[in-house]
């Protein structure tokens, strides 16, 4: 599966509700502050929406980082046919003789013709 | 191309393409960085100290090895050589960056 905008959304919202939490855990420290109450756990609402979102974060990193490969190494060859092993690309010939055939063949005067075309 | 081979007790020879498993690492490699820096974050703002942060940080990469092996789906083989490997891999070593993120957040939030 190709990243997609999908999961950059999931990412993006992850961050945000992963920024909400802290935020919201800020707040709460700053109303135990101002209320003089001592500190021993956050609400359980801040803290399931900071591990969600740290799933959530994590299901897009998991995406957006790519896609795994068969680790065989036949996997690869299987699906592919003799003939795109038998194209060289370095024997390729562009400028064979029998062109010369050819009605619409003109041909060169000399070497330094030749020459110029290249 | 080039090609490992392991040879298991019946002499049964399988090759893996040394590219493919070199990307399936890099790929479960950023998985588990991003991992450790976001776990360690959450870690931080939700107020972990001492034990809580060690034992949320296994769960986290419990948590990402489940989520690994979702993503790898039911034959794990194709993709993996160990399941194991997968979960006990760089474990001291992105702890790092889980106390490094986790410190830095947690005196973002709950001490300043």
């Amino acid at each position: 599966m190709p990243v997609s905008v999908f999961h950059r959304l999931i990412l993006t919202a992850g961050f945000f509700s992963l920024f909400h939490a802290a935020y919201s855990a800020a707040q709460h420290r700053s109303y135990l502050r101002l209320n003089e109450l001592e500190f021993t756990s956050l609400p359980i609402d801040i803290l399931i929406q900071g591990v969600a979102s740290l799933f959530v974060i994590m299901y897009g990193v998991l995406y957006i980082a790519g896609d795994f490969k068969e680790i065989k190494a036949s996997a690869e060859l299987e699906n592919k046919t003799w003939e795109t092993y038998k194209n060289i690309p370095s024997f390729y010939t562009f400028n064979h003789r029998g062109k010369a055939f050819s009605p619409q063949y003109i041909q060169p005067t000399s070497k330094l013709h030749i020459e110029e075309i290249e | 191309m080039s090609f490992t081979k392991n040879k298991s007790k019946n002499a049964d020879v399988v090759a893996y393409s040394e590219a493919a498993m070199r990307n399936n690492a890099s790929v479960v490699e950023y998985c588990r960085t991003s991992m450790a820096a976001l776990s360690g974050c959450t870690a931080g703002l939700l107020g972990f100290t001492g034990l809580y942060g060690a034992a949320f940080y296994i769960f986290a990469v419990t948590g990402l090895w489940g989520m690994l092996l979702v993503k790898a789906g039911s034959n794990w083989q194709q993709y993996f050589v160990s399941r194991k490997a997968l979960l006990t891999n760089g474990f001291f070593g992105q702890l790092f960056t889980y106390v490094l993120c986790w410190t830095f957040i947690y005196g973002m939030v709950h001490v300043y």
